[in-house]
């Protein structure tokens, strides 16, 4: 006989939870606050949205459009960001979509795909702003140096053009690490039990 | 949720609270991790139940939604100090009008699987509880022949860590 048979069978014999809780307690428990780490995501998620957008506030956006004037860079910076806000919505609506759609209902793989793809919507919307950030260094740094070119001298060029690329580079790298560690530490658990499950399809 | 619902959610709970307690049990390793991790399970439950439709059995049913909170959803509180050890899991299996040997073996079941991953834990789960592989395969969302080879594996690892 299998040796599993015989744990198997203490397994069935084993008796019932001796502190099993009363219909009241179950009432009460089921009323209080679910800490899963879909509401978390969601939190986050949210966090990281309203975070990415309030840093405007922090900027004197009259000040910084006079410096987008002096460059010629109102209209590409008006577009630009008016575009930049069409597609915060999209990623709003994929979010909330997304997470509307995890249910506990769906079978564990599912569910873990459910879960990651909601995470993944917040991360490519990071991953846009990070771009979009890159984007408008870049063209600030052009038209800075296209502006003033004549005044510029090839060393005092390539001193510009080296430090806002050490700059940005910096930044990006800061919080993308800081990103890495939220991104995993919240989904490590996640990851590690889907690539588990998923695993299978590869051997069959 | 309708009173009647709500009614109706209760007394079916709490006739098949055992399946939720021992989900807890191999998931969690202390009595304080045990009871969070039976109210997620509550809370996942009652959230869900007005979209149970009876179609499968409420057991069944419930087996999916509590596993998936154990594997998926719950995350262990990093602020909770662990009160008791690893072969304390048993605290709550009594000696009395009970086998010796099979207390043994329980507790040594318990503590060989509380060394599997969150995954095989589910397959070991389902097969001592004599679920179906189609069951197996529905609930983890993997096929059948799948779920057959995992679950070999599973075994195969629960009984080296049994008898090494």
């Amino acid at each position: 006989m299998d040796v599993l048979e015989n744990y198997k069978k203490a397994w069935d014999n084993q008796p019932e939870e001796v502190s099993k809780f009363s219909a009241i307690e179950i009432y009460k428990m089921a009323q209080s606050k679910s800490s899963s780490i879909v509401k978390w995501i969601f939190i986050i998620g949210i966090l990281e949205f309203v975070v990415l957008n309030s840093l405007y506030f922090f900027i004197d956006m009259e000040e910084a459009n006079k410096e987008y004037e002096k460059l010629g860079l109102e209209n590409f910076i008006f577009y630009s960001q008016l575009a930049a806000y069409a597609i915060l919505f999209c990623f709003l609506w994929m979010f909330y979509k997304n997470y509307k759609r995890i249910s506990t209902i769906d079978s564990t793989r599912t569910l873990m795909k459910k879960i990651i793809k909601t995470r993944k919507t917040v991360r490519n919307y990071v991953l846009f702003n990070l771009g979009y950030l890159a984007l408008v260094m870049i063209v600030v740094t052009i038209a800075t140096i296209n502006t003033s070119f004549d005044d510029l001298n090839g060393k005092q060029l390539l001193i510009i053009t080296v430090s806002t690329l050490i700059a940005t580079l910096l930044i990006l790298g800061v919080l993308w690490l800081f990103y890495q560690l939220i991104y995993g530490i919240l989904l490590k658990k996640l990851n590690r039990n889907y690539k588990e499950l998923a695993k299978l399809d590869s051997f069959n | 949720m309708r009173k009647d619902l709500e009614a109706k959610f209760l007394s079916d709970f709490e006739q098949n609270q055992n399946i939720a307690h021992k989900i807890c049990r191999i998931y969690t390793t202390n009595q304080s991790a045990h009871n969070d991790l039976f109210q997620e399970i509550t809370i996942q439950l009652w959230k869900n139940y007005p979209k149970f439709r009876g179609d499968s059995k409420f057991s069944t049913w419930m087996y999916r939604v509590a596993l998936n909170t154990a594997i998926s959803l719950y995350r262990k509180s990093t602020r909770r100090v662990k009160t008791q050890d690893i072969s304390d899991f048993a605290y709550k299996i009594k000696a009395t009008d009970y086998d010796d040997t099979e207390e043994v073996q329980l507790k040594a079941l318990y503590k060989a699987i509380h060394k599997l991953n969150d995954i095989d834990k589910a397959l070991i789960f389902l097969y001592l509880e004599d679920k179906p592989y189609k069951e197996i395969s529905e609930t983890l969302g993997i096929t059948s022949v799948n779920a057959r080879v995992k679950m070999n594996r599973a075994k195969e690892k629960l009984k080296n860590i049994l008898n090494p």
